[in-house]
């Protein structure tokens, strides 16, 4: 479980208002809103990375930024063992699991600055699955994937959510916070307007997108490539 | 206004009791000890205790840098100087119609004799100049001559006396062998091919890397003789101290 | 790799204590002992400080082109132990030298990462450097300009080019403990340097904040390479080219780079130490080429043909 208590200013501009934000185990919760909504802020503020909010214990959340690079040509495999540093160990089996559950066990000694942006991504993946963290946050994880690899990704996300671990996406792809989510919190303005199953806040986040509303809210069947 | 400030400027221009103004560290020397009562000012340099054998009459006396302005201020008779160093700035005095006299520093004995006697006879000081080359020959006659034994003056940052030399007619006057000869010196070769006699200076006050180089730690075992730092900076009749220092 | 650069240092360290002005062969024992062996491992403590701050201070600054010398630091070092050694400091207390140049260092690191930010791009960072190196030169020619001693000016070669000409067992004796404690900080650095491979936040999530890692890499830099400039003069190009020529045999992450880079700096400067010995003994030279201009002979090409790979 993870939770959240907080008002933010960054920069003298308030942020986030009155926010109270409680994730529990087994979920998949996809922060959506317009941009500038404080969603990035919200997840950040949840990895204790903002000056004057409690830290975290990184053992316990592994956090993803969007469209997070790597400033070497590092392997596959050495970038996922970098979700050990925690740990302060090296240890060789949860680095094999994330790599195998990114699907990525053929490229472990490919540099990521030499793979396509999709694997690069699943690499940035294979980081934080290896802290083996009961609590998952990512900013963006599917931002400009082209649509098979952003349904993979989810697909892994949902997956370890019903194992149990805590997974917070921020997402800007309502589809995919609809088809993949268990739950739905919608920000506007550093204030959080729906919290509720997908089909319950799609309504709002459409209205705060500035969407008409009507999208259709019901489930499809997952696509075949991330089942 | 500023016609009376320049009027006050003018005047204690003129007012300043006249005499000789020396530019150069070895004039200074030359001044000092054959007409203190003549230094209008001497070089910054001149009390320096590690560069000239007068520093401690030279701390009592007026000094002035190099600069026409400053110079001219001083209202001197005249402006004794080296021929080389400071040529704009004494071109300069001659302009404004200032005697400059110009010295070429003398490196060995014959050569300080001559200097010695012109510069007593331009202060008009004759005896005094003969009393201090009767004491330079004095002082020179003293040396017993014994084997010409190898020896190396070593400078700062390793240099050698070269022929012809200060040091060279310095080593030359004690019966020794100047076996440096100008080379640079690395420490290593020197440990190497050790000379009889190492003859160094002591460092001036001041640090400095070359003068670093002559305390490594390495050359403490040679056989060395210091002289006073100054002793060897300018040629004069007080050059034949050094020479009683070194000689056998 | 790591075995095969030990090897080479220890071969290097060998043919230092064989080779010099009187020579190749076994010296007599106060030459090898007084002369070539100070001279030889402060080449390789040297080199070892410039390699590994430079390889640290690529990665803390997730930028190929960080150097101590181009970055300033070691300007800022050389002005340190030259304010230091001719205002008469050392001459008293003899460790003024090597704090001085770390105080120097010290300076120059803190006003580097003020004047690139917290986040520096290759622009920005090197144009700071650029501007440290040229504010540390001048002012290293004030101080020498204005020092008490009228000879001082004549001695800026030594401090812009570096040698380790005639050092002593006293210099050796002044500059390893800090060096030595340079490498230590600096090599425990790798964790938090991989950290940020992927970015300050990345870091922080995983309990290696930036400001600590650069905090530790500006100590132990200024460290490693104040006490070697402030004996050595200021080296230029080791810090550069060291991590260039282990990556293609390492990998990019930043740790796996730092005790290679610590023996290849070693190996680095004690091999152009010996060019520089032998030189003489080769070439109708009357000295010895200043060994910054070794270096910088080795490394100009180098930042050249990385400025290209590095230029959109």
């Amino acid at each position: 479980m993870i939770a959240l208590t907080a008002t933010v200013a960054l920069g003298g501009r308030p942020v986030l208002h009155d926010i109270a934000f409680t994730a529990q185990p087994g979920q998949l919760v996809a922060l959506c809103g317009p941009n500038g909504a404080g969603k990035s802020t919200l997840l950040r503020a949840l990895a204790g990375l903002l000056p004057g909010l409690p830290g975290r214990d990184p053992r316990q959340v592994a956090y993803l930024p969007q469209g997070a690079r790597c400033a070497w040509g590092l392997t596959v495999a050495e970038v996922a063992a970098l979700g050990r540093l925690p740990h302060g160990d090296a240890a060789a089996a949860p680095i094999a699991r994330a790599l195998t559950l990114c699907g990525l066990d053929s490229l472990r000694n490919a540099r990521v600055d030499r793979i396509s942006g999709g694997q690069a991504r699943r690499a940035m993946l294979a980081r934080i699955l290896a802290t083996e963290a009961p609590t998952l946050l990512l900013d963006e994880p599917t931002a400009d994937l082209d649509p098979a690899a952003a349904h993979a990704i989810m697909a892994l996300l949902r997956r370890l959510a019903q194992a149990g671990a805590t997974v917070i996406v921020v997402l800007h792809a309502l589809d995919l916070a609809r088809d993949y989510a268990d739950r739905m919190v919608v920000l506007q303005d550093g204030r959080i307007i729906a919290d509720a199953a997908p089909a319950d806040a799609l309504p709002a986040a459409a209205r705060a997108f500035g969407l008409p509303v009507g999208l259709d809210t019901q489930p499809r069947l997952l696509p075949p490539a991330a089942a | 206004m500023i016609g009376r400030l320049l009027a006050a400027l003018l005047f204690c221009h003129g007012a300043q009791a006249a005499g000789v103004v020396s530019l150069n560290l070895c004039t200074d020397q030359y001044l000092v000890q054959l007409a203190p009562e003549q230094v209008a000012a001497l070089s910054p340099l001149a009390r320096d205790p590690s560069l000239s054998v007068v520093a401690a009459e030279a701390a009592r006396l007026p000094w002035v840098r190099a600069d026409a302005e400053a110079v001219l201020k001083l209202a001197p008779d005249w402006v004794l100087a080296a021929d080389w160093g400071a040529q704009t700035t004494l071109q300069a005095l001659e302009r404004r119609g200032v005697r400059v006299v110009r010295s070429a520093l003398p490196e060995d004995f014959p050569a300080i004799r001559v200097e010695t006697l012109r510069l007593a006879r331009l202060l008009g000081v004759e005896a005094r100049g003969v009393a201090l080359l009767a004491q330079m020959d004095a002082t020179l006659a003293q040396v017993v001559p014994g084997p010409a034994l190898a020896a190396t003056v070593l400078e700062p940052r390793g240099y050698t006396a070269g022929a012809g030399s200060l040091a060279d007619s310095v080593l030359r006057a004690a019966g020794l062998r100047n076996a440096g000869m100008g080379r640079r010196q690395d420490l290593e070769t020197l440990l190497a091919h050790p000379p009889a006699l190492l003859v160094m200076t002591d460092a001036p006050a001041y640090p400095s890397l070359a003068t670093d180089f002559l305390r490594h730690p390495a050359l403490a075992r040679l056989p060395t003789r210091h002289l006073p730092p100054a002793s060897l900076v300018c040629g004069g009749p007080w050059s034949a101290d050094a020479v009683r220092a070194l000689a056998p | 790799m790591i075995r095969g650069l030990a090897a080479l240092v220890l071969g290097l360290t060998a043919l230092g204590l064989l080779l010099g002005a009187a020579g190749f062969g076994l010296p007599q024992s106060e030459i090898l002992w007084q002369l070539r062996l100070p001279r030889t491992v402060l080449a390789g403590l040297v080199g070892a400080g410039l390699g590994l701050s430079g390889a640290v201070l690529q990665g803390g600054l997730r930028n190929r082109l960080a150097d101590p010398g181009l970055l300033g630091i070691g300007g800022g070092a050389a002005l340190g132990a030259v304010v230091a050694f001719y205002w008469g400091l050392s001459a008293r207390f003899a460790p003024a030298l090597p704090l001085g140049g770390l105080a120097g260092a010290g300076l120059a690191c803190a006003a580097l990462f003020a004047l690139a930010g917290r986040a520096p791009s290759a622009p920005s960072l090197i144009l700071a450097g650029v501007a440290l190196s040229a504010l540390a030169s001048a002012l290293l020619a004030l101080a020498l300009a204005l020092a008490p001693n009228p000879f001082a000016l004549a001695e800026i070669t030594f401090w812009l080019m570096g040698g380790l000409q005639d050092r002593s067992l006293d210099h050796l004796a002044l500059a390893a403990p800090p060096i030595l404690l340079g490498l230590i900080l600096l090599l425990r650095l790798g964790p938090g340097l991989d950290a940020l491979a992927l970015g300050e936040d990345v870091a922080q999530s995983l309990g290696r904040p930036v400001g600590r890692t650069l905090l530790w890499a500006a100590i132990g830099s200024a460290l490693a390479v104040g006490a070697g400039t402030a004996v050595a003069g200021s080296i230029g190009f080791v810090g550069l080219v060291v991590p260039h020529l282990l990556r293609p045999q390492l990998g990019e992450r930043p740790a796996g780079l730092l005790p290679a880079a610590a023996l290849a700096g070693a190996a680095l400067l004690l091999g152009a130490d010996l060019l520089a010995r032998a030189a003489p003994l080769l070439l109708p030279l009357s000295q010895e080429p200043p060994l910054g201009v070794l270096t910088a002979l080795l490394g100009a090409p180098f930042l050249v043909r990385i400025a290209r790979q590095v230029a959109p």
